[in-house]
């Protein structure tokens, strides 16, 4: 019983046809899940993990195919089960918890009809109160109240949102779960709380469980056993004690060394120090003057005051989760969205009052790289046209052969070879080549202070820590001050020389980063720090303990007054 | 493999690498390239009609009445002349002399009115995304209740009122029935795109707002804006053609749908003169088929999705 796995994956190779060819998706993967066993898929995107669990569900989007290989699901063979019998397999077998499980419920039903449904799709007609019988304890197994079954999907946060759907995927028993991302798309608190129901309701039912995901840390605390896919192929497969301890492919081994860790070596080489560039004036490059921001009735941002000199270099990191205020907070600074109370001041002018000349001159000097690399560049126009347009329009190029100058200039700065990229439009470059072109802009125009909203969070894993390193450049080589925005502590841990943890639109703990990481007095960064999956087996994140109690700790949060842990000289936060 | 290579490539082979052209390039679209052509055909059938044609025989009585067209006969045994190859209506005139100066008439009244429409909805949607507030307030209300009303109901009203018009007066009323959905279509795009990335590192570099209006936004409207533009010359050709069947519209100028109504009018349906009414609803109707063929087709260039490797 125990020798046969659950899933078993023998040469299989999916391939798509496109008009540029054939593409491999997946090359002749071999792997077996056995019962209660968890399996962690792990590759960048475009690695085939997704589309190999969609195999087994036969739900390979059109017109890709397997070509060859077989998939046992026990002892049935997948391929050659029909579309009826492939219904009575799917969720009866093998579960599938989608990416976005967010948006997998049906808006317009109840949570329970639609577990319902699926008992009934497989069971035929069964009557009402066995159903909610069933509902109630799926949903008591996920760790919500019975009566999450009578609300609408709006009504649940993401977090219940993604239980529903675990819920919904054990509601039958299934051999095998299939997990694709199943956090992606929730912040750190509420990762780690969904992962550890998904791990509890794993070992009760027994089930094989194959998650599939791009975060090293996230995986190292969820799994039993890694698979590694780099372009459709499978380069390392072993346990995870095993692909920590003794990395064998080097791919494998950038994947663990790209995340950061909190007190870990850096992956920056601050071997130089840029001076700041020279400024005119004798004021503040950027202060904040009591300000506040309200949405309607909800504040985001409470009132804030805080003077960055910009004699000196630095990086300054605001942390938090989503809803923390921490992008409105980014883009009152670029002046994109006036404050409800108080002033912002850029050279000592308010920026809300200033004119054509002065205007120019602020965002001149003030630049931003944002989240999304995406959608960045305007898609009608080859790529070149973000950095040149710029730069012409502040007045730096003398002549169009010293923009090109420039441009290339910047493109090497960040590792990018100017005659494959500037020439190129939008949708020919991935995420992180655009991510790292941003950056290039922002190089180009040498500006005063650069403000870089999660200027990682959408670049793949193993290019994070290249970028970051460019924009830490941007301070050491090229003395320009940035305000670095995250939800990742461990990076604002690396580059930043003052932290600012913000909660709920007030700061609860700020000072050097050694002391607000290193050492977390408040109660909400400590409840940030302990929910970050480190791929450290010694740690226990993920093993479903009862000491780790969120609620506990962001209503102790609430309770708490802020912690102010030291200074940096040129900075300078007023405290509350 | 290099013996392969140097082969000749097969029909199928052909056919594929063409398939992939096509996709390449989305303007290599059949669709568009037939829509295209239809309608050039009926221009140029205006254009080389006027230099090979005698276009005096538009006029009441300058050819013989109720003649058929080559090829068949009327009711009264007469069968067609070259001189007259579409035969002639119920006041002797030409059939082929009305569709070479109707049919780019009404061809123009649609175009006219939909270059109008399109300005005002382009002006008035870059507004009411852009300024917002009480301006957009005003502009969507107004946008929405124009949408509500039938435009004939109006159009009816006012040339009754006026009298005869001349072709550009129509096409400045029906204008102002067909400004309302590029209006709103425009102001959705110019809502979105104002938050998307490109346009917030546009402001960055400090671009003025025309500049983003007009080099960061419109481009990338492009494909809506023409299609926009299609489905409402569709539309304004149907109102115009609808007016002067009902005896509406210019009334010294041939149309399309003002021989129609004559033909009706005259009494052609019971007399059998089907080339009468005939040749001008099928002429309309492959204008039609020309507009929507347009349609889908620069559809598929702006929807890479809709396009598939047929």
């Amino acid at each position: 019983m125990t020798d046969k796995p659950v899933l078993t994956l023998k040469d299989l190779s999916i391939e798509f046809p496109t008009p540029k060819g054939v593409v491999q998706a997946v090359k002749s993967l071999s792997l077996g899940i056995h019962k209660g066993r968890r399996v962690g898929f792990i590759g960048e995107s475009g690695s085939g993990k997704t589309t190999t669990a969609l195999a087994v569900m036969q739900m390979l989007a059109e017109p890709g195919r397997v070509s060859g290989g077989t998939i046992q699901l026990g002892d049935t063979d997948i391929l050659s089960l029909g579309e009826e019998q492939m219904r009575r397999t799917r969720l009866s077998r093998v579960a599938y918890i989608p990416q976005g499980a967010m948006n997998s419920l049906n808006p317009i039903m109840r949570v329970e009809p639609q577990m319902w449904d699926a008992i009934i799709a497989h069971e035929g007609h069964t009557n009402r109160a066995e159903l909610q019988r069933r509902s109630d304890e799926a949903l008591e197994s996920v760790g919500l109240p019975a009566r999450a079954g009578k609300l609408y999907p709006h009504e649940l946060s993401g977090g219940m949102k993604q239980r529903v759907c675990i819920a919904i995927g054990i509601i039958l028993n299934p051999d095998l779960m299939i997990a694709d991302e199943p956090t992606s798309a929730l912040d750190v608190v509420t990762q780690r709380q969904v992962i550890q129901t998904l791990k509890n309701i794993q070992s009760r039912i027994g089930s094989g469980l194959m998650m599939i995901g791009h975060d090293m840390g996230l995986m190292a605390q969820t799994v039993d056993e890694l698979a590694v896919l780099k372009d459709g192929e499978l380069v390392e497969h072993g346990t995870v004690k095993q692909i920590l301890e003794a990395p064998k492919h080097p791919y494998t081994k950038d994947l663990i060394s790209s995340v950061p860790l909190v007190g870990g070596e850096s992956f920056l080489n601050p071997d130089t120090r840029a001076a700041a560039p020279k400024r005119d004036s004798r004021e503040p490059l950027l202060r904040f003057d009591g300000v506040r921001k309200d949405y309607g009735a909800v504040t985001a941002l409470h009132p804030l005051s805080f003077t960055l000199q910009g004699d000196t270099p630095q990086i300054i990191s605001i942390v938090g989760q989503s809803g923390s205020g921490k992008s409105t907070m980014g883009s009152i600074m670029l002046g994109f969205n006036p404050p409800s109370q108080g002033r912002v001041l850029y050279e000592g002018q308010d920026i809300a009052g200033m004119g054509a000349t002065q205007s120019l001159e602020f965002r001149k000097n003030v630049q931003a790289v944002f989240q999304d690399p995406y959608a960045c560049f305007n898609p009608f126009y080859r790529v070149d046209h973000a950095l040149r347009f710029p730069f012409r329009r502040f007045g730096l190029a003398k002549s169009e052969a010293h923009t090109r100058q420039a441009m290339e200039e910047a493109c090497a700065a960040v590792g990018l070879d100017p005659d494959m990229v500037l020439s190129r439009y939008p949708h020919q470059l991935s995420g992180g080549q655009r991510q790292r072109l941003i950056v290039a802009r922002a190089l180009m125009l040498s500006p005063k202070l650069l403000i870089a909203d999660e200027p990682v969070s959408m670049v793949d894993a193993s290019l994070r820590a290249t970028i970051l390193s460019n924009i830490y450049d941007l301070k050491d080589k090229y003395g320009i001050s940035i305000l670095y925005i995250t939800h990742d502590l461990a990076t604002a841990y690396h580059v930043s020389d003052f932290v600012m943890v913000l909660y709920k639109g007030q700061v609860v703990e700020a000072g050097p980063p050694k002391e607000v990481i290193g050492a977390p007095q408040h109660p909400y960064t400590r409840l940030l720090i302990s929910s970050i999956p480190w791929p450290d087996l010694e740690r226990s994140w993920g093993d479903g303990r009862d000491d780790w109690n969120p609620s506990h700790l962001e209503a102790e949060a609430q309770r708490a007054g802020s912690e102010f842990r030291g200074e940096v000289p040129g900075f300078d936060l007023v405290r509350a | 493999m290099t013996s392969q290579d140097n082969m000749p490539m097969t029909r199928a082979e052909k056919r594929q690498a063409r398939r992939i052209r096509r996709f390449d390039n989305p303007w290599m679209n059949p669709k568009l390239t037939w829509g295209v052509a239809i309608l050039l055909g009926i221009v140029a059938i205006g254009i080389i009609g006027r230099f090979v044609w005698n276009l005096d025989l538009v006029f009441t009585g300058s050819a013989p009445l109720k003649l058929p067209p080559l090829g068949a006969e009327n009711l009264r045994g007469q069968p067609g002349v070259m001189e007259y190859p579409l035969g002639t209506d119920g006041a002797g005139r030409d059939m082929l002399a009305l569709i070479i100066v109707g049919a780019p008439n009404t061809l123009f009244v649609g175009l006219l009115a939909s270059l109008i429409g399109m300005s005002i909805g382009i002006f008035l949607g870059f507004s009411a995304g852009f300024i917002g507030g009480r301006v957009d307030d005003v502009i969507r209300v107004g946008a929405d209740v124009m949408i509500t009303i039938p435009p004939l109901l109006i159009l009816v009203v006012f040339q009754s009122a006026f009298g005869d018009v001349t072709l550009t007066m129509m096409a400045l009323l029906i204008a102002g029935f067909v400004w309302q959905s590029p209006t709103r279509l425009i102001r959705a795009q110019v809502l979105s795109m104002k938050q998307s990335g490109y346009v917030q590192m546009a402001q960055l570099s400090g671009a003025s707002t025309t500049h983003i209006m007009f080099r960061e936004m419109l481009p990338n409207l492009v494909p809506y804006l023409f299609g926009s533009f299609i489905a409402s010359v569709t539309t304004s050709i149907v109102t115009a053609v609808g007016l002067e069947v009902l005896g509406l519209g210019p009334q010294r100028i041939p149309t399309l749908g003002r021989t129609i109504y004559e033909a009706i009018n005259a009494g052609a349906l019971i007399q059998n003169l089907w080339w009468w009414w005939g040749i001008p609803t099928l002429l309309l109707g492959v204008m039609f088929i020309g507009l929507l063929l347009i349609n889908l087709g620069l559809d598929e260039v702006s929807n890479p999705r809709l396009r598939k490797l047929s």
